[in-house]
């Protein structure tokens, strides 16, 4: 058995690119994943797909050890995937597993580029609807983060854009249309956000409300609660977005109601729970804020809005149609937090549910707040899923 | 008894760990070998690496910051 060796200079050993192996995964095609990373990282944070995916953990410096003893613990009986943090540890294991006759392929750009990927589905809309406009929900499914693009006609809105914002930029000019404004529905703080860039980019308007508390070092364009944003112009496509705001999660955190019957609701209202409201160690107070904006600020929504929220927690959450999505009467009637009737209960039920604050979260609040980041910081800031639900599993378990 | 050092600095997995098992491998019981890298994914890997490792031993984990402010990994390891 050869020796693990520097995989500098080697022949380049076969890969796949995350948007050929997650359509693949999610289909439930029999490969087998080789994760190589260490033991924390395996454990903190998965690829996941709409099917189990089968792996076998084996780190990569078990192969640089005792490459043989680790070839053992692989399946030969199957196409494997092998994956690490950044693709540079995954590419050795695939040449020793090359060399050891297995067919084999390298994830490229490794975990990194998995919290990067963002794929695109169409909300499905009704005849009426999809005539005057389109609704993307767009899934970074590594972190769990989802965001909107509204095209009515040639005009594009981009609500909660992640930080890869030339995506953006790409998949709307391939529809023919042209952002005109960028919304974030509250300050997050689980991931970078992409808004300030993508508005300056293209000169137009970013809105976020920060709330009080907070000093926003970005310029943002204000926006009243009640307030419509018209899109698509004045012909009989227009569609309208209609500011709520719904404070609890942060101060400031606003939803959107698209077009009278889609409502974006940030991380206020999740299909299985509500965001949690402790981040700012003020549980008592925005916990309040929250339970009286889930209950009265969303009462006169007839049952029949759908709920587009900025968070999911995994694949069970993705419906049929590849959206997560739920109908407003129905999520009344299913999130348990929805469920309780006084604010003190609620707040009592939030604060034992939270678990401890993501790592990085004040970090990534900063740079959401204007400051300066490198690039390096932040892809290991942003590493892992979100963690913004009061409760993934109901608060009955807490 | 000697000391090695090794600079990784500037490199990713799997680097440190393949440079620094080629250095212990040639190194007699005792001697230690100083790694000093950049990557943060270096801290976990070294401590899992020795787990099974039949010639290293890890002694300690340092952080320090060199001359840009750059966060630098020192590892420690004994050839055993």
């Amino acid at each position: 058995m050869a020796e693990a060796s520097e995989p500098a200079g080697a022949s380049p050993v076969p890969t796949v690119e995350l948007r050929d192996l997650l359509p693949r995964l999610d289909r439930g095609e029999p490969l087998l994943l080789v994760d190589v990373r260490n033991q924390d990282e395996y454990e903190s944070w998965k690829l996941e797909a709409r099917r189990p995916v089968e792996t076998v953990h084996v780190p990569y410096f078990d192969f640089i050890e005792d490459a043989a003893g680790a070839l053992a613990r692989v399946p030969h009986d199957r196409e494997l995937i092998v994956l690490c943090a950044k693709g540079g540890s995954s590419e050795m294991v695939v040449e020793l597993l090359g060399e050891a006759g297995l067919s084999a392929r390298n994830v490229n750009g490794g975990m990194i580029a998995y919290g990067a990927y963002l794929e695109a589905a169409s909300v499905p809309l009704s005849a009426t609807e999809a005539k005057r406009f389109s609704l993307f929900q767009v899934n970074r499914r590594g972190k769990g983060c989802l965001s909107y693009v509204i095209i009515a006609r040639d005009e594009a809105v981009v609500v909660d854009p992640s930080r890869h914002v030339s995506w953006y930029e790409g998949f709307v000019a391939e529809r023919g249309a042209r952002i005109v404004q960028v919304l974030d529905t509250h300050l997050h703080a689980d991931h970078v956000s992409g808004g300030p860039e993508l508005a300056r980019r293209l000169s137009v308007p970013y809105f976020v409300s920060a709330g009080e508390g907070f000093e926003l070092r970005q310029p943002v364009t204000g926006l009243v609660d009640g307030e419509q944003i018209r899109l698509g112009g004045e012909g009989g496509v227009s569609i309208e977005l209609r500011v709520i705001r719904t404070p609890g999660h942060t101060p400031g955190s606003t939803s959107f109601l698209v077009d009278g019957r889609y409502l974006l609701t940030g991380d206020t209202l999740f299909v299985a729970s509500v965001g949690r409201p402790d981040l700012g160690g003020h549980v008592v107070e925005w916990g309040r804020d929250l339970f009286f904006s889930l209950r009265d600020r969303l009462a006169d929504l007839p049952a029949e809005t759908r709920v587009l929220p900025a968070h999911y927690t995994g694949p069970a959450e993705i419906s049929a149609e590849g959206v997560v999505w739920g109908r407003l009467g129905e999520l009344r009637k299913t999130v348990p937090e929805l469920q309780i009737a006084t604010p003190e209960a609620f707040v009592d039920a939030v604060r034992g549910a939270v678990k401890d604050p993501p790592a990085a979260y004040s970090e990534i609040l900063k740079v959401n707040l204007g400051r300066p980041a490198s690039e390096e910081q932040i892809s290991e800031w942003e590493l892992g899923k979100n963690q913004c639900a009061a409760s993934a599993h109901g608060v009955d378990e807490a | 008894m000697a000391l090695k050092k090794l600079d990784v600095r500037g490199t990713k997995c799997p680097i440190p760990i393949v440079k620094a098992k080629q250095e212990i491998d040639n190194m007699a019981a005792g001697d230690e070998l100083e790694v000093t890298a950049t990557d943060a994914g270096s801290v976990p890997d070294f401590q899992g690496w020795v787990k099974t490792a039949k010639h290293a031993i890890l002694k300690s984990q340092r952080t320090e910051k060199d001359d840009t402010g750059r966060e630098l990994y020192i590892h420690v390891l004994e050839r055993k």
